[in-house]
């Protein structure tokens, strides 16, 4: 039973940290159907023997026929190139593993997942508390593999990098994140007045 | 968590793409002076053929092919597999945290079903959970996973609050429930950022 469940939770975590794709594909199956739907119409059309509604499959199998002809270079070129590139975007949306801005955090009994955001902001209350700056002073951005914090000191009063960076480390390291970012402190050259 | 076919997303988008890619690539290579030359000379015997597969299929009597009935139930066909893709997208949610069967095959035995609904489990930690200062919102939602119920806690803290600490008193609360309920099920704790933890302040005096 429990080794059922650790099983389980992996796979949950995975599905968690990557995109299922649901956005891309449920725009691609609009747009398949509304060209499928016109071109139903039109076939309906021809098959009961009606008057074509914008343009008869005759007519347009023609003008596929004479393409270069009928059209300009450059709109043809331009045109195919906008194709292919869609389709370029839509073939790297299914190759790319699609990772979100999550990290997991190991548990015995849970699957557990956290959005960079709620980490980046935990990491920057720390580093402010420790800087003894203002909220607006501290900006941390959590990568992957990195995580990035950006001090503006107030003007006159040194920061303690040092002091930061092993503040932002141990709440690193209290959270378990996997995998561990590396942590890279910043200061800026010029200080904020009147804080 | 939901059922959303993953696999199938990729492949279809996938298959999508190369084939909008080849389109592409073909219209850009029309104009290419030489293709078009060929193009121009192919198509002339590639419509005779077409023609001539249309005059064969039209029966006596009628005026046209009976193929363009057939393409219209096929493009009808299309659209029916797309809405059930669309359709299959973020499924997975029901109503059933446990359940248990018993045929009562020995004589001590008698048949039965037990079942406990998902609201036990849902009402159970959002009462707990919105006792809580440090978070400004919590969803509890049962799904059915690999064919097991399983459980998903979303919790939306305030800025600055440690996700470890977060992570650690939830998942007190989902071993308080394994025993309340009597078994374990798969639950994902799921800490993330909404637009009310961004509007609402930092902190509060604790």
């Amino acid at each position: 039973m429990s080794e059922q469940i650790g099983q389980l939770t992996r796979k949950v975590v995975r599905r968690e940290l990557h995109s299922s794709r649901a956005v891309p594909s449920v725009v691609a199956a609009v747009l398949i159907s509304f060209f499928c739907l016109y071109v139903m119409l039109e076939a309906a059309l021809k098959a009961t023997g009606q008057e074509a509604w914008l343009v008869s499959p005759e007519q347009a199998g023609a003008w596929l026929g004479d393409l270069p002809g009928n059209l300009q270079v450059a709109p043809l070129a331009v045109g195919g190139l906008l194709v292919f590139l869609i389709g370029v975007a839509l073939f790297l949306s299914a190759v790319l593993p699609g990772r979100r801005a999550r990290h997991t955090i190991p548990n015995s009994r849970t699957a557990i997942v956290v959005d960079a955001e709620v980490l980046a902001s935990a990491l920057a209350r720390r580093a402010r508390v420790a800087a003894g700056v203002t909220p607006d002073q501290v900006t941390v951005t959590v990568g992957r593999r990195a995580v990035d914090v950006q001090v503006r000191p107030t003007s006159g009063v040194p920061v303690d990098v040092e002091g930061i960076r092993s503040v932002v480390e141990d709440e690193l390291a209290l959270t378990s994140v996997e995998p561990v970012p590396t942590v890279r402190v910043a200061v800026a050259p010029s200080g904020v007045i009147g804080q | 968590m939901n059922q959303t076919p993953r696999v199938l997303n990729r492949l279809l988008l996938g298959l999508l793409g190369v084939s909008l890619m080849s389109l592409g690539a073909a219209a850009v290579l029309l104009a290419v002076p030489a293709v078009g030359r060929w193009w121009r000379s192919a198509a002339v015997g590639l419509g005779q053929s077409i023609n001539g597969l249309l005059d064969r299929t039209t029966l006596a009597g009628q005026r046209d092919s009976w193929l363009w009935i057939v393409a219209a139930l096929l493009m009808l066909l299309i659209v029916a597999l797309m809405v059930a893709w669309v359709a299959a997208q973020g499924r997975g949610r029901s109503g059933t945290l446990a359940q248990e069967d018993k045929l009562g095959e020995s004589s001590d035995e008698v048949a039965g079903q037990v079942t406990i609904n998902g609201s036990v489990a849902e009402q159970a930690l959002k009462a707990a959970l919105q006792e809580r200062g440090d978070l400004v919102n919590a969803a509890v939602t049962t799904y059915q996973f690999a064919g097991e119920p399983a459980l998903k806690i979303k919790v939306f803290p305030r800025s600055g609050i440690s996700p470890h600490e977060v992570a650690t008193e939830v998942t007190d609360l989902v071993e308080a429930l394994d025993l309340l309920v009597g078994r374990q099920t798969p639950v994902l704790i799921s800490i993330s950022a909404g637009a009310r933890t961004r509007f609402t302040r930092a902190e509060r005096v604790r």
